[in-house]
């Protein structure tokens, strides 16, 4: 029971903390669109996304993953019953290895790199930084919280400055989802480079299996939105996320989990295998080819592992956006809220829920990664175009007749109930742990011998 | 055109002939000549278990040819044991199979009792099939974890290291020494098992079965597992026999035949347990029979703990056996029976034996030769590792890399024994 009482006050603390974090981007926001339009006489817009790209992408984003390698170490500890890192105390405490934070970075900064001889230097300097630049660059789109007035947020903005939207985004552009697939689609240039340009067979074999299976991943990646983009009839995440508000069977809104659980599923497990974790990470794959950055050390192999683990958020940011009904609050409704609570602070229990939702996912990910075994190279590719790839264009052209035979996607979202029941009952059919007797000396049957 | 080398060597193509068309062959289905990846996994390489080298030669990713070189580990075990006297060869023999080290002092034991011609207490035959069986529910966790662990699937193998670090718990309780536990002595054991040990152990059991169960759900029915065990590094049951495979990997080609069986030693006749015997001789079934073997082997430790009875755990004879210290320090035929074996050894008669019990890997064989002295003559050892990891180049022929890692797991080759 005390543990119960622990874990919800906890979980409380962690989503009031999340809530207030995001009060804080929208005042940091706020206050330097202010700054730009009052002083500089540039639109509110120019303030606001400068203040967001340090906000999202420095703080949200590169902090999350860099306390996702303290949370991996933490949590498989926990799934292998083990206390996991906390050598490092700070007075006497552990603080839940978070200062392995600074340690881990100390160490990549100050190690020795030990470049390969015959390298193609250039390709070779440049591949880390290919490898994480894209990911990063990814969550600009990612739309955290509702467009607010800045009136709320900054108080002496008036008349049309005041009503001028300040949103937890730093550009939304047309492109949308395309953005999306184009920039991460240059992620593969980072990992095939570092395993060409290595000069290392080890690393050669990796960057060839990087190459082909993201490349290869990409195609069902791409089809496995198209249900999504059809059915919102945009391309634009915010517009989807605020798609994913209006309700469509009773009081259920129609989040994108609802109307597109098979599409869901698919983009899960093609972004999971572009992410190259286990069990996907046949590019790394350490027992067997040891991975495509073999050769690389120091911070140059810190950056690789850094850009995994961006990769984690950014995925959690797309899933939450386009399938979990980003920053809407699924637990209250958001038009009561938003009546009943002032601007900033609706702006920020929206940001807090889509962080909590990312939370869940990255938490989720973490799972999965230390639950399964790795594929072999062929059935990688096996599930991406027999299984994955059929599915998906299966889905696109199902979402699109339902749509046309009804506009208000109301048959959409009963087919994706019945979706979800199917695979339910699928699941605990063929996931139903043998019964004792049927199984304990199954493979056993006695032999006298010669 | 093309002009096949040795090992180490590209396959080539002479220049300008890469893409010389025949009359009627458009470009795009001309041959391309591709050249072989020679690719050296080892000595030290995650998973190549202590130190092996194997150079393989990759098209693509498919194993065209792989050499195996053994030996970095090679401490010459056989001709060390004639240089120390018969009981000093007990902790070399430890080092052999260094996950199941009680089984290799059993053989050996056996081995020098066959030539003594000493049978040894009912109590130290139940002690020795405890122990053994118990180390073979290591080695096997060891090798399951390993599987799991190089398969991608770390957290079973901490399962089964944790499952494993509680039977060492005992057994360090027994001998004194986790890793290279020294059991087994001519004429008997070196300890009895102290107060409250078997209920102690059979808790122990309990939680081992614990973990094993949960290995077995994570791994057994997982479909990446399954798919990337099943029909790789198959073994045909008349291929096992030839190969001289023993133990599960030959049960698991369908092959029913272990010596605790076919030729009961201790106190294996008493004791009811199962074989588990495969059908495919594939990974999934050398995977299967290590889990049900150790289920087995948990239901023969608690026969034998029903059966045992209090007694003396080694033979009264003191030109074998070291005499208890009251009569070392009391008596002078105790101090001189305590003098010439430390001194000189036990004086094993001239003649020679071969011991054969089935370790975990399959059948452990000590050839021993002796003079009539207190030291071996000759020693010879057949490991059981060793006909398997032999076939290694034979099961990962045209397949692809990354099936050499379940194969080279599930054979479960220990450098110690295989290198000798």
């Amino acid at each position: 029971m005390n543990r119960l009482i622990g874990m919800v006050v906890l979980i409380g603390a962690v989503v009031a903390g999340l809530v207030g974090l995001s009060a804080a981007f929208y005042l940091a926001a706020g206050g330097l669109a202010w700054v730009f339009a009052e002083y500089l006489g540039a639109p509110p817009s120019f303030g606001a996304a400068i203040a967001n790209v340090v906000t999202l992408m420095l703080v949200v984003m590169m902090i999350s993953g860099s306390l996702l390698t303290v949370a991996e170490r933490k949590w498989s500890a926990m799934m292998q019953n083990r206390i996991g890192a906390n050598r490092i105390k700070v007075l006497g405490s552990a603080l839940g290895g978070i200062p392995f934070l600074a340690a881990d970075a100390l160490k990549m900064l100050t190690k020795e790199s030990a470049p390969p001889r015959g390298r193609t230097r250039v390709l070779y300097e440049m591949a880390p930084a290919l490898a994480f630049a894209p990911v990063f660059a990814l969550f600009a789109i990612i739309p955290l919280g509702p467009p607010i007035p800045l009136g709320a947020i900054v108080d002496s903005a008036a008349g049309a400055l005041g009503s001028a939207g300040v949103a937890l985004q730093v550009a939304s552009p047309d492109a949308g989802l395309l953005y999306i697939f184009a920039i991460s689609s240059l992620a593969v240039y980072g990992t095939s480079l570092a395993g060409w340009a290595s000069n290392n067979k080890l690393a050669l074999l990796g960057g060839v299996r990087a190459s082909s299976q993201m490349i290869s991943y990409e195609v069902s990646l791409g089809l496995s939105l198209v249900g999504t983009m059809l059915a919102y009839r945009t391309l634009r995440l915010e517009e989807m996320v605020t798609a994913q508000g209006l309700a469509v069977l009773g009081p259920v809104p129609a989040l994108g989990i609802l109307l597109q659980p098979v599409g869901f599923l698919i983009f899960f497990a093609s972004a999971f295998a572009e992410t190259k974790r286990a069990p996907f990470d046949l590019p790394e794959g350490e027992s067997e080819i040891v991975g495509y950055f073999v050769e690389y050390s120091g911070m140059k192999f810190g950056l690789m592992f850094l850009a995994e683990f961006v990769e984690i958020v950014v995925l959690s940011a797309i899933i939450t956006a386009v399938f979990l009904g980003g920053w809407h609050p699924i637990v209250v409704s958001t038009e009561w809220l938003r009546q009943t609570v002032t601007p900033l602070w609706f702006g920020a229990i929206c940001g807090g829920a889509f962080l909590a939702k990312m939370i869940v996912l990255m938490w989720l990910q973490l799972t999965i990664r230390w639950l399964l075994p790795r594929f072999r190279f062929d059935q990688i590719q096996k599930l991406c175009w027999k299984i994955l790839l059929p599915a998906a264009i299966a889905n696109i052209f199902i979402t699109a007749g339902a749509l046309l035979l009804d506009p208000s996607m109301q048959l959409l979202a009963w087919i994706g109930v019945a979706t979800i029941v199917i695979i339910g009952a699928i699941t605990a059919a063929v996931g139903r742990a043998p019964a004792p007797g049927e199984h304990d000396h199954a493979a056993a049957h006695a032999v006298a011998g010669h | 055109m093309t002009e096949k080398k040795g090992l180490g060597e590209v396959q080539t193509a002479a220049p300008g002939e890469e893409l010389r068309l025949r009359p009627g062959e458009s470009e795009l289905d001309a041959f391309m000549p591709s050249r072989r990846m020679t690719v050296n996994l080892g000595p030290s390489h995650p998973a190549m278990h202590g130190v092996t080298r194997a150079v393989v030669e990759l098209d693509g990713e498919i194993i065209r040819e792989m050499k195996l070189d053994i030996g970095f580990l090679h401490r010459g075990f056989e001709k060390s044991c004639e240089n120390v006297t018969w009981t000093q060869c007990f902790p070399y023999t430890d080092r052999l199979n260094y996950v199941s080290s009680i089984m290799n002092n059993v053989g050996f034991a056996l081995a020098v009792e066959k030539l003594c011609k000493l049978d040894v207490p009912e109590r130290a035959k139940y002690l020795r099939v405890i122990t053994s069986e118990l180390h073979r529910i290591c080695d096997h966790l060891t090798l399951v974890g390993a599987m799991g662990m190089e398969l991608g699937a770390m957290t079973v193998f901490l399962y089964a290291v944790e499952a494993r670090d509680i039977i060492w718990d005992r057994l360090a309780e027994l001998c004194g020494a986790r890793l290279t536990s020294n059991y087994a002595r001519v004429g008997g054991v070196a300890r009895d098992a102290p107060e409250g040990w078997v209920e102690k152990t059979g808790k122990t059991l309990d939680r081992v079965k614990g973990y094993v169960d949960e290995i077995d759900g994570l791994l057994s029915r997982n479909r990446i597992f399954i798919d990337r065990t099943r029909g790789t590094g198959v073994v045909p049951r008349e291929d096992a026999i030839e190969l001289g495979f023993t133990g599960p990997c030959l049960r698991a080609s369908g092959e029913p035949f272990d010596l605790r069986k076919a030729a009961p030693y201790l106190v294996y006749d008493r004791v009811d347990f199962d074989i588990p015997v495969g059908t495919n001789g594939d990974n999934f079934d050398r995977y299967q029979m290590r889990m049900e073997e150790m289920r087995q082997a948990d239901r023969i430790i608690r026969q034998c703990f029903t059966q045992m009875e209090p007694g003396e755990i080694a033979v009264q004879d003191f030109r074998y056996v070291l005499p208890p210290k009251p009569l070392v320090y009391g008596t002078i035929e105790g101090l001189m029976a305590h003098f010439k074996i430390i001194m000189e050894g036990i004086q094993v008669p001239a003649g020679e034996a071969y011991s054969y019990t089935e370790a975990a890997n399959g059948e452990l064989g000590f050839y021993v030769v002796s003079d009539g002295g207190g030291r071996p003559y000759k020693l010879g050892l057949r490991a059981p590792g060793w006909p398997m990891l032999a076939a290694l180049p034979f099961m990962t022929k045209d397949s692809l890399l990354s099936d050499l890692i379940p194969t080279f797991d599930s054979i479960n080759m220990i450098g110690g024994e295989v290198e000798q």
